[in-house]
C-alpha cells in the first residue's frame, strides 16, 4: 500500500514539475534560511561556554548613584580583586584584568630578530585557574604570580620563536621597554571566546608601573571571581554590596554598590539599563530566532496554500478512490504522506543549500559556522523538523482532501466551501503581513544605520589619521610634530589621551562657585595637547584653543557646552572652576561632539592640557587627496624617530564604522530576509492565483461569451488579489511600527520613522504581488471560451 | 437482494424543495440484470448513487442484502460497497497516474489484500479482458473503448455481486459499445452478477431483463 502511495506521490511530482519545484524550491529556501540563522543562534549561545568552572565565575560590576541617575559600569578598583579574596571566604579565586595598550591599538614586541605587534592584557596570578584556556607549556597556577613574566599564544610563540617549546623559557622585550620571560604558552583562544587576546603580563607589574591602582577612587579594570562551588549566591552579593566602602570614605550626592554577573550570561546579556542588566546581544539572537521562526512559517503557509492549489486537479483521484473503498483516514495518510515527501526533499536541498551559503554568511556574520553532520544530534533534529514540517504542511490539504464527497467531485460540481477560502485567504494575509514587516523594518534599519555612518560627529572624520602614541613617540613628540607638520600633505598635528572615539575617562571631582556640595557630577574627561581643536576640526563657541602664546592657557579648561549648560555658567570664559585640587580659567567652549558611540548621550565634558602625556591617539589631518604622500611621509619620520616600533595607522572613519559593526550585519541580514519572504510569499501568492484562476475558468468562459475583453477580465482577476494584500498592509504596519520604535530606543541619536518607508513598502508589496498575479491572470483570460464552458 | 421502499431525496433550493427522488419502491432480486431509462434530469444516476450508497437519502428504507443500509455509519457503508458493488462510469474515472495494472489493482489495496494474491487476480482479470499486453500503459495511451474495458475490469475485481453503471456506453462509438455491452450479458448470464445500469438507449436496454423508466423522480408504470 505505502509503495502504492510513495509510486503516485513521485510520479505526481513529475507531472506538475513547475509546482512541484516551486514548492520544492520555496520550503528549501525557508529551512536553509532557518538552518543557518539556527546554527548562528546556537553558536552565539555557546560563546564561553567551554570553561570548566563556568557556573562559579562571576564578573564584578559597579552601579552608581548620583545626580539623579542610576548607571552601571564595568570599570573596578584596581586593588578590588585582591582584596575581595581575602576578605570573603566564598570566593575561592579572583582576578583583574586591564588593557596593555589602549583598546583598539597593540603592543608591540621583539625578540631576536623579530618584532610584530601583538594584542593582549594584564590579569591576576588566578587567570588560569579560574577560566578554561589550554596551557601547552607551563603551569597554570605559576604562570602569571611573578614580576616581569608573560604568557603567549601560540600564535605568538610561533611568530617569534618558531613554536610553543623552543618560546618557554626564553626572553621577550616589550615596547622596547621592558624584557618579560615566557613563563607558559596557551592555546590560540578559540573563536568562541568573548575574551581574544595573544598574551599576559602579571597583574603584578601593572600595580607596579601604575601609582593610580592603589587609590580607590580610580576604577579602571574589570574583576572576576570565582566563587565555591554550592555558595549562596545572594549572601554573597549582600556581603560585598557596600564592599568598596571598606576602603574608601563615602562621598556626598553619590553610592557605589557592587553587584555580579554570571560570568557565561555576559556576552549575551551585557547592557545596563538604570544600574541593572538589561539585555545586550540576546536581543539579536531572539530577535533572529523569531526571524528564522517567521521564515519558516511563510515558506509552509506557502506549501500549505500550493499543495491545496494542486490537490484540486487532485480531486477527481479523491472521488474514485473513495468510490473504490477508500475510507478518510487512508486518505489522510496517503495526502501526509505525499506532503512528508516532498518536505524530506525539500530538507536535502535545504541542507545542500545551507552548505553552499555558509561561506558567505560567514563572511557577513564573522563567524565560523559549520554544519555539524558528524553529530548525530543534528540529523535527529533534522529528521524531527522536517517530520513536523510536513505534518503540518500536509494537514491542511490532507484534511480538506479527504472531507470531500466522491458523487460531488465525479460529478464535476465541486465547489470549494466559502471557509476553505477564507482559509487559504487568511494564509496569504498572514505571509504577506510577515513580509512587510520585514521589509518595513530593512528600511528602518538601513536608514538608521545610513545616518549612523553619516551622521555630523561634530568633527571632521576625512582625511583623520590616528598613530598610537608608544616608544620614542612619547619623548620625541615636539620633533616628530615639527618635522610632520612640514610635510605638504599634512596639514596639522595633535595628541590626546585615548582616542577619539572611546573617550573612557570620567570624573566627578570638578567643583565650580555654586555647585551643590550634595550632588555628585560626572564629567567625561580628556587630556589634549596643542593644536586638538584645530586638528579635529571641532568648532570653537566662545573663547578659543590652547595656544602655545598664551603661557597661562597649559592650566586652563575648554568645556563643551552640555558642560556648561550643566554648571550652569552664563559667561563661562574667564571664570575659575576646579578639578580635583586643580583651580583653571575655562578658556573655551566646544560645540558638542560625539565622544563615544552614538548610542549615549553626549556628557559633559571637560579637557585639560598636558602636551606630555605619555600614551594615546596622535591625530594628524591631511590633505583632501593627498592621504598616499601623507602616510609615505608619516611612515618615513616615524622609521627615523621610534625605528624600533613597526609603523601602525588607522583611518578616522574606518575606526568609527567598526563601533557599529552589529548594526551593520543587522542591516545586511535584514535585507536579505526581507527579500527572501517577500519571494516566498510571492510563490504562495502564485500558487493561490493559479488555484483561483482554474476555479473561475468557467467563470472567466462565460464572462467572455458575454463580452468581457481581455483587459476586464484581468483587472478584475488581479484586483481581487489586493484585498487580501490590503488587509496584510493594515495589519503589517502598526505591528512594525511598534517593532521598530523599540529598536531605536537602543540609539540616543536616531531617525524618525518616516511615512514614505510604509508607502514604498506598501506599493512594493503590492506591485509585486500584482505582477505575481498578472501571469496567471492573463493566461485565463486568454483561453479558449469553449473550452472552459466544456461540462464533460 | 436489494429493496427500496418509499424512498425520497430532495434538496433545498430558496424557499422550496426540488424532489430529486419521489416516492421510489423497488425490489431487484439477485441476478437479475436492470435497465433505469428516463430522460436527462429524471434521477437515474441519483437513484443509482443511492442503491451504490455514495449518495443519502432523505426518507424512506434501503435493504441491501437485508442489511438497512440508512442506518449504517460511513466506516461501514465503505466497508460494505466496496466488497460488495462495483462501479462503472460514463466518464471511465481512471486514476491518471496509474497504470491499466495499478487502475486495476487499487480495489483490492483497500481491501487488503496480500501482495501474491493480488497479483493472481489481476493477471487474471487481464488475461479474461485480453488486455495483458496493455497492463503498463497509462490511461492517455488507451482509447476510450480500451479505457472503458479496463474500468469495467476494475469494477469486477473484488468479485462484486452487483455491478452499478452509469451510462456506460455514453461515450463510446457504437462497436466499442456493443462490446461492452456483450461483456454485461455475459457476466450477467455465466458469472450470475447483478447488473443494474442507467441508460438513454433503448438498444442498450433492452439487453437486460427488466426495464425501469423514471421521469421525474418517480418511477413511471
Amino acid at each position: 500500500m505505502i509503495k502504492n502511495y510513495f509510486k503516485i506521490a513521485w510520479r505526481n511530482l513529475f507531472r506538475n514539475k513547475a509546482f512541484s519545484a516551486i514548492n520544492i524550491l520555496g520550503l528549501a529556501l525557508g529551512m536553509a534560511c532557518s538552518l543557518l540563522i539556527m546554527l548562528w543562534v546556537q553558536d552565539e549561545r555557546n560563546v564561553d561556554g567551554f570553561h570548566s568552572n563556568g557556573k562559579q565565575l562571576y564578573q564584578v560590576y559597579e552601579r552608581y548613584h548620583f545626580d539623579g541617575k542610576v548607571v552601571a559600569g564595568y570599570a573596578t578598583q584596581g586593588l578590588l580583586a585582591e582584596e575581595l579574596k581575602k576578605v570573603i571566604p566564598e570566593i575561592q579565586y579572583t582576578s583583574s584584568m586591564d588593557y596593555a595598550s589602549q583598546p583598539g591599538t597593540k603592543s608591540t614586541f621583539e625578540a631576536g630578530d623579530k618584532v610584530n605587534k601583538m594584542f593582549g592584557k594584564f590579569a591576576g596570578a588566578d587567570f588560569f585557574s579560574m577560566f578554561s584556556y589550554n596551557l601547552l607549556q607551563g603551569n597554570p597556577t605559576t604562570a602569571l604570580n611573578t614580576p616581569g613574566c608573560i604568557a603567549i599564544s601560540r600564535k605568538m610563540a610561533e611568530s617569534f620563536f618558531g613554536s610553543p617549546e623552543k618560546a618557554i623559557g626564553n626572553t621577550i622585550r616589550y615596547e622596547n621597554k621592558e624584557d618579560l620571560q615566557v613563563t607558559a604558552v596557551f592555546e590560540n583562544i578559540p573563536i568562541n571566546s568573548s575574551q581574544q587576546f595573544d598574551f599576559l603580563r602579571s597583574w603584578i607589574d601593572y600595580v607596579k608601573q601604575n601609582e593610580w591602582v592603589r587609590h580607590w577612587g580610580n576604577a579602571s579594570p574589570d574583576t572576576y571571581v570565582q566563587l565555591l562551588p554550592g555558595t549562596d549566591l545572594a549572601k554573597v552579593k549582600t556581603e560585598i554590596k557596600d564592599f568598596i566602602y571598606r576602603y574608601k570614605a563615602k562621598e556626598k550626592g553619590s553610592v557605589t554598590e557592587l553587584d555580579l554577573l554570571p560570568y557565561s550570561d555576559k556576552y549575551l546579556h551585557s547592557t545596563f539599563k538604570d544600574g541593572y542588566i538589561d539585555g545586550g546581544r540576546i536581543e539579536y539572537v531572539r530577535l533572529f530566532s523569531i526571524v528564522a521562526i517567521f521564515i519558516l512559517l511563510i515558506a509552509c503557509i506557502n506549501f500549505m496554500n500550493l499543495s491545496t492549489a494542486r490537490s484540486a486537479r487532485r480531486s477527481k483521484e479523491v472521488g474514485i478512490r473513495k468510490v473504490l473503498g477508500g475510507i478518510r483516514s487512508s486518505l489522510i495518510a496517503q495526502f501526509m504522506g505525499e506532503a512528508i515527501l516532498l518536505t524530506f526533499i525539500s530538507g536535502i536541498i535545504a541542507v545542500a543549500l545551507a552548505g553552499i551559503l555558509l561561506p558567505v554568511f560567514n563572511s557577513l556574520t564573522g563567524k565560523l559556522l559549520f554544519l555539524p553532520v558528524g553529530q548525530p544530534l543534528f540529523w535527529t533534529s533534522l529528521v524531527g523538523l522536517l517530520t513536523i514540517t510536513g505534518l503540518i504542511a500536509g494537514s491542511y490539504p490532507a484534511l480538506f482532501m479527504s472531507s470531500l464527497k466522491a458523487i460531488t467531485v465525479l460529478k464535476g460540481s465541486l465547489k470549494f466551501s466559502w471557509n476553505a477560502t477564507i482559509f487559504r485567504k487568511g494564509l496569504v494575509v498572514f505571509q504577506f503581513s510577515l513580509s512587510i514587516i520585514l521589509i518595513v523594518s530593512m528600511l528602518v534599519i538601513y536608514r538608521q544605520v545610513d545616518y549612523i555612518q553619516s551622521k555630523n560627529l561634530g568633527y571632521d572624520r576625512e582625511n583623520l589619521i590616528y598613530l598610537p602614541i608608544e616608544g620614542n613617540l612619547v619623548q620625541n613628540f615636539k620633533r616628530f610634530k615639527d618635522e610632520t607638520t612640514r610635510e605638504t600633505s599634512i596639514l596639522s598635528v595633535s595628541k590626546m589621551r585615548n582616542s577619539p572615539t572611546i573617550l573612557e575617562h570620567h570624573t566627578s571631582s570638578i567643583d565650580w562657585p555654586g555647585k551643590d556640595p550634595n550632588v555628585s557630577v560626572s564629567f567625561a574627561d580628556g587630556v589634549v595637547g596643542y593644536d586638538f581643536v584645530k586638528t579635529m576640526k571641532l568648532n570653537i563657541v566662545e573663547g578659543q584653543d590652547y595656544s602655545t602664546d598664551f603661557g597661562t592657557d597649559s592650566t586652563g579648561y575648554l568645556l563643551n557646552e552640555t558642560a556648561v549648560r550643566k554648571i550652569g555658567l552664563q559667561n563661562p570664559i574667564g571664570q575659575t572652576i576646579s578639578w580635583g585640587n586643580r583651580p583653571g580659567k575655562i578658556i573655551g567652549v566646544l560645540k558638542d561632539f560625539h565622544f563615544n558611540s552614538i548610542h549615549q548621550t553626549i556628557d559633559p565634558l571637560i579637557i585639560r592640557l598636558d602636551e606630555r602625556w605619555k600614551w594615546g591617539t596622535v591625530l594628524v589631518r591631511t590633505k583632501a587627496g593627498k592621504t598616499k604622500e601623507a602616510i609615505a611621509g608619516l611612515q618615513k619620520i616615524c622609521k627615523s624617530l621610534n625605528p624600533d616600533f613597526p609603523f601602525t595607522y588607522q583611518f578616522s572613519d574606518e575606526e568609527y564604522t567598526k563601533l557599529y559593526n552589529n548594526e551593520q550585519v543587522v542591516s545586511k541580514l535584514a535585507n536579505y530576509f526581507a527579500f527572501l519572504a517577500i519571494f516566498i510569499s510571492c510563490l504562495g501568492l502564485f500558487g493561490l492565483a493559479t488555484f483561483t484562476a482554474e476555479q473561475r475558468t468557467k467563470e472567466i468562459g462565460v464572462r467572455k461569451v458575454l463580452g468581457a475583453s481581455v483587459a476586464n477580465i484581468v483587472s478584475q482577476l488581479s484586483f481581487s488579489f489586493l484585498k487580501p494584500v490590503a488587509i496584510a498592509l493594515l495589519i503589517a504596519f502598526p505591528v512594525a511600527w511598534y517593532a521598530m520604535n523599540r529598536w531605536l530606543q537602543g540609539f540616543a541619536y536616531k531617525i524618525d520613522i518616516a511615512w514614505w518607508m510604509f508607502a514604498i513598502a506598501g506599493l512594493l508589496t503590492i506591485g509585486i504581488a500584482l505582477l505575481t498575479v498578472s501571469y496567471q491572470s492573463i493566461k485565463a483570460a486568454l483561453m479558449n471560451p469553449v473550452k472552459s464552458i466544456r461540462t464533460e | 437482494m436489494i429493496k427500496l421502499k418509499n424512498i425520497f431525496k430532495w434538496v433545498n433550493s430558496g424557499g422550496n424543495r426540488v424532489f430529486l427522488l419521489k416516492d421510489i419502491n423497488l425490489n431487484i432480486k439477485e441476478g437479475e440484470f436492470i435497465s433505469i431509462m428516463g430522460p436527462s434530469g429524471s434521477g437515474k444516476s441519483t437513484l443509482l448513487n443511492v442503491i451504490g450508497m455514495l449518495d443519502e437519502f432523505n426518507e424512506g428504507e434501503y435493504l441491501f442484502m437485508d442489511q438497512p443500509v440508512h442506518l449504517l455509519k460511513e466506516k461501514q457503508k465503505a466497508q460494505f460497497y466496496k466488497t460488495h458493488i462495483g462501479f462503472v462510469f460514463q466518464a471511465y474515472h481512471l486514476i491518471d497516474e496509474l497504470t491499466v495494472y495499478e487502475n486495476i489493482e487499487t480495489p483490492l489495496l483497500y481491501q487488503n489484500v496480500k501482495s501474491s494474491e493480488r497479483q493472481a487476480i489481476v493477471a487474471d482479470i487481464l488475461d479474461r479482458f485480453n488486455i495483458v499486453g496493455k497492463k503498463d500503459l497509462f490511461p492517455a495511451q488507451l482509447s476510450g473503448g480500451q479505457q472503458q474495458l479496463v474500468g469495467v475490469a476494475r469494477a469486477l475485481v473484488a468479485k462484486p455481486k452487483l455491478i452499478l453503471a452509469d451510462e456506460p456506453t455514453g461515450n463510446l462509438n457504437t462497436k466499442q459499445g456493443e462490446e461492452i455491452m456483450q461483456l454485461f450479458k455475459q457476466l450477467n448470464e455465466e458469472d450470475g452478477v447483478t447488473i443494474i445500469q442507467a441508460t438513454h438507449s433503448e438498444k442498450n436496454a433492452a439487453y437486460g431483463s427488466k426495464i425501469i423508466n423514471l421521469l421525474d423522480g418517480r418511477v413511471e408504470k
